[in-house]
Formats: C-alpha cells, structure tokens, sequence
C-alpha cells in the first residue's frame, strides 16, 4: 500500500519541535565546558557569559513548552506522536535545569574567586566536566536518533561521574583539614561537585524519556517499585 | 467450550429455536463438551471462553465471490465498549452487521468461521434471526424514527412481539436509560419526527432498549450530529455500559479513544494482481494501548495519519 502523508504540517511542526530540543541540548553541551573552563582557570569574565547566555537557553525552552501545549490542543496526537510531544515537553524541563547548573557553577565561581585549586581537584573538576558533557551529548544522541540503545547506557556512565564526585568531596575534605582549603571554599566547591552530579542525574532521566519515547514503556524507579510493591501488599490482604 | 447444536430431542422436532433457548441449553450442557469450539480467538487476559458475549473465530464474510472481510478474531467482553475503526472499504461495518445477522438482509452476502454468541453458533442453521436481533439490538448512523408518536416509536418492539400490557414501564425506563425521559416525558404522543437529531438518535437507542436487548451494535451513531449532541450520545454510552454490551463502528478515532474499553483496529489488503481489496483485522486490544503505544506499524501509521 503506498503510503501517503496525511498529517505533514503536524508532523512538519513535531520535528520542529524536536530540531528545537536539540539546539537547546547543544547549548547546553557548550555550556558546561565553558563553565568548567571559567572555574579552572578563575575566569570571572567567561563565568559572566554562561550566565548572560542562559537567558536565550530560558526563551527556546519556553518556546518548545508553548510549542508543545499548542499541538496538544489542536492535534489530539496520539500513539509515536503523543509520546514523542510528552518527551519532548519531559525532556525541555531537564535540559533546561541542566544549563541552569552550568550557570550555578558559574555562579560558585564568583564566590570562590582568588582560590588556586590543586592539581588533583582541577584534575578532578576536568574528568567531572568532560563527564558531564558526555552524558548530555549521548542523551541527546540517543533523542534525536531515537535510539534504546544510548539511552540505556547512560545509567552506567552516570555511575564513573558519581565516582569522581565523590572522589572529589573526598578531596576537598582533606584538603581542607590540612588548611589548604577555608570551610566556605570547601562549602562551595562541594556544591559545584554535586551541580556536575546533578547534570547526570538530568541525562539519566532524559535517557528514561527516550526509552518511553520508543518503547512506550515507563521505566519505573527503584522508589516507585518498592511503593507499588508495598500497594499490592496491602491489597494483598 | 461449549456445545455448538441444540440437545437430539429438538433436533429431532425439526423446530427453530432462539438464541436464548440455546444458550439455555448450552449452560446446562458446558461442562459436558470441552472439545468443539475454537480457540485461536484473541484472548489476551484471563478471561474464561464462557463468560464472553462473543467469540469471532476466523469469521471472512463474502458478497458473493467478493470476498469484503477475512479471518476476523475477536473475543468481545460482557458490559465493555468495543470499538471499531479503520480506513473505508477495510470491513468494519460488515463485521459490525455480521453480529446480529444484518448481513443476512443482502442476499449474496454469507459468513464463513464461527460467530459464538454465548456460545451458540450464530449462523447456525437452527437459531432464528428474529430473535438474535431481539437479544442484540442496532443503532444506525441515521436516526431512523418511525414517523408514529415518541412513545409508540419506543412500543413497537415489544408490542411487535406481543406483549401487551405494562407498555407504559417499557417506554418509561427505555427512554430513562437513552437519557431523553425528562426531555419527551410530557409530549410522549408527539410526532418523533419533530425531534432533534441527537434527540432522535437517542429515540433510536431507547428503541433498541425496549427489547431488552443484550448487545448493541452502534453503526457510526454519531456521525449525524453536532458535537453536544455526539457528547450526550457518549456520555450515555458510559451509562449505558453498566447493563449493556456495546460494539461501535466510528470513522472518529478521539471517539473511539474517549469512548471504548477496546479497539479493533481493521485495514484493507489488496491483491496487487487482481486489485481485490479485503478488510483484514490488523490490532485488538485495550484503546489506552491501541492509542498509545500500538503493536502493529500499520496501527500506528493510521492513527498518527502517515498513510491515507
């Protein structure tokens, strides 16, 4: 049978919609080794341009959102169509709390400034970096592509930035017990180590979306499963 | 399983029995006969086969050497929405009419396969037509009102059938259950002909309801009217649900998405050779999943409009 396009102008808008995640997913890509950039090597300048930037970042994450709600109402999708908007709509969220963390960290930059890190932390504060930035970039490889296969290998690449992370915290608490570190220093770098985390917890759950996206399947968390496993328990009785 | 014929005594006297009659017998006579019936119907939960209102196996249904739809499975539930869509020409509406034997109406038209009602064969040279749409009532696309009164359109059924007294009740509790009692209540021997359309499509459901019905078949009952007119008409479906069967044909997919527990999803095959085209039954199963994450590309590529 051939097959004959019913619905372009809808679907011509779904792609826009998608093509709009993924330019805002490269900003966000491009965000974070800048920020990592500006914490190395104190660049109070180039922390001020993330920030600055973050505000386009807000715009197109808003015009997805609206772009979203207006094919709801008017297109009733349904099937690849419904799940591909409801990731969309998913996924816009996450990236978007992404770039907000590379504008915290570059915020932490400000408050730290004038601190010169130890080889091992910029060593650490790199790997964490280049982590992160790895993570979204194959989130977004794997939305764009649609492909179940990136998306599920993201839980283990999320676990090495984990590791490092908590090598780091490691790291400044002995820095700071041997003096070399003040407690707010120690405070604020703890906090730039747990934003890098954060950006891989928010590609582990773009990850999530994606698979739904494809398979149509929710993956159910460790939380949700304990909390419908106690529910049937109940029920149970 | 069921047994398929009535018991040798009735046989034997050669008379038409009803469907009730049979599915009488077939109650007392289940647990006897494991053996007859088919089973490749589509099942997918637990659901045992003798609880089921219907049981399509293999059903192809031919106008002649036209062969308009084939090899249908399809197991239909007690007291769920059943909805049919497809493409024109893909043989819903056929298979929809084969279940209360409208088909019988054509005269080159025959069934082949099983068509279990209650585990009575529905084509079963014995079973009597008559009663089989007694107990499974139609509403069609057009409201058909006879041009007669509002209470003697909703009386006709079982005055048709005989019965005499307590007509009064009948048309009460039809037109209560179709929704419309509070609208006609003081004009009940006004000409329905009056009527809205929504109004009369509801005529007709109270209509079908009078017989006491256990099915009804819906042939794109909606597609004649407004939109509140279509909302009350689904609004009364989910109420209607409660005691009745329902199996809807619609060209409206948000409908059958709203409306249904279940969506049979038919397409059309064609023969590239001689370009015979057959309606084939492509997906069934839940609506929420039909809709949301259907199995079969060519489900998905018809609800999503990527192929016409």
């Amino acid at each position: 049978m051939s097959q004959i396009e019913l619905r372009g102008n809808f679907h011509e808008e779904l792609n826009i919609v998608s093509d709009t995640i993924v330019t805002l997913a490269a900003h966000v890509t491009e965000a974070i080794p800048r920020a990592t950039e500006a914490l190395i090597n104190n660049d109070l300048e180039l922390a001020q341009e993330v920030i600055s930037h973050d505000d386009e970042l807000d715009l197109l994450s808003l015009q997805i959102e609206e772009r979203c709600y207006a094919l709801i109402a008017l297109q009733q999708p349904m099937a690849i169509d419904m799940r591909s908007i409801v990731t969309a709509m998913k996924i816009n969220g996450e990236y978007e709390r992404s770039g907000d963390l590379a504008v915290n960290i570059c915020k932490g930059v400000r408050r730290i400034y004038g601190i010169s890190l130890s080889p091992t932390l910029r060593g650490l504060v790199t790997s964490m970096g280049e982590e992160a930035v790895r993570l979204t970039r194959v989130s977004v490889d794997a939305y764009a592509e649609g492909s179940e296969g990136l998306a599920a290998a993201l839980p283990d690449m999320d676990d090495r930035l984990d590791d490092l992370q908590a090598d780091f915290i490691q790291e400044i608490f002995a820095a700071h017990s041997r003096g070399e570190l003040k407690l707010e220093e120690t405070v604020q770098l703890a906090l730039v180590a747990r934003f890098y985390e954060r950006i891989g917890d928010h590609a582990v759950n773009i990850g999530d979306r994606v698979m739904y996206m494809v398979t149509g399947e929710s993956t159910e968390s460790a939380g949700a499963a304990r909390a419908r496993a106690a529910q049937e328990g109940d029920e149970a009785e | 399983m069921v047994r398929l014929l009535p018991s040798k005594e009735r046989l034997s006297k050669g008379s038409r029995v009803s469907a009730e009659e049979l599915a009488a017998d077939v109650a007392v006579d289940a647990v006897a006969s494991e053996q007859t019936a088919p089973t490749d119907a589509i099942i997918d939960d637990d659901m045992p086969e003798s609880d089921l209102v219907f049981n399509v196996s293999d059903l192809s249904v031919y106008y002649g050497d036209f062969r308009a739809v084939r090899d249908v499975n399809m197991a239909i539930r007690p007291k769920e929405i059943t909805a049919l869509i497809g493409p024109s020409g893909c043989g819903k509406s056929t298979v929809l009419r084969s279940f209360n034997r409208m088909n019988d109406l054509i005269p080159t038209a025959r069934v082949e396969g099983t068509l279990l009602y209650r585990g009575v064969d529905l084509y079963d040279e014995r079973v009597d037509p008559v009663e089989v749409r007694r107990r499974i009532g139609m509403v069609f696309q057009k409201p058909n009102p006879f041009p007669k009164s509002i209470y003697d359109n909703v009386a006709y059924g079982p005055r048709v059938a005989g019965q005499k007294k307590g007509l009064d009740d009948v048309v009460e509790s039809s037109l209560k259950k179709a929704a419309l009692w509070d609208e006609v209540k003081d004009r009940l021997n006004e000409s329905a002909i009056g009527m809205s359309g929504g109004q009369q499509q509801r005529l007709s459901i109270a209509r079908a309801i009078a017989g006491d019905p256990e099915v009804l078949l819906m042939d794109e009952p909606c597609s004649a009217l407004d939109p509140i007119a279509t909302a009350r008409i689904e609004e009364l479906m989910a109420e209607l649900k409660d005691e009745y069967t329902i199996l809807i044909v619609t060209h409206n997919m948000q409908q059958a998405a709203r409306v249904s527990d279940r969506t049979a999803f038919y397409s059309v095959e064609v023969d590239e050779k001689s370009d015979r085209r057959t309606g084939i039954l492509v997906e069934y199963t839940n609506t929420e999943k039909l809709f949301s994450n259907p199995d079969d590309e060519r489900t998905e590529n018809y609800i999503t409009g990527r192929f016409g």
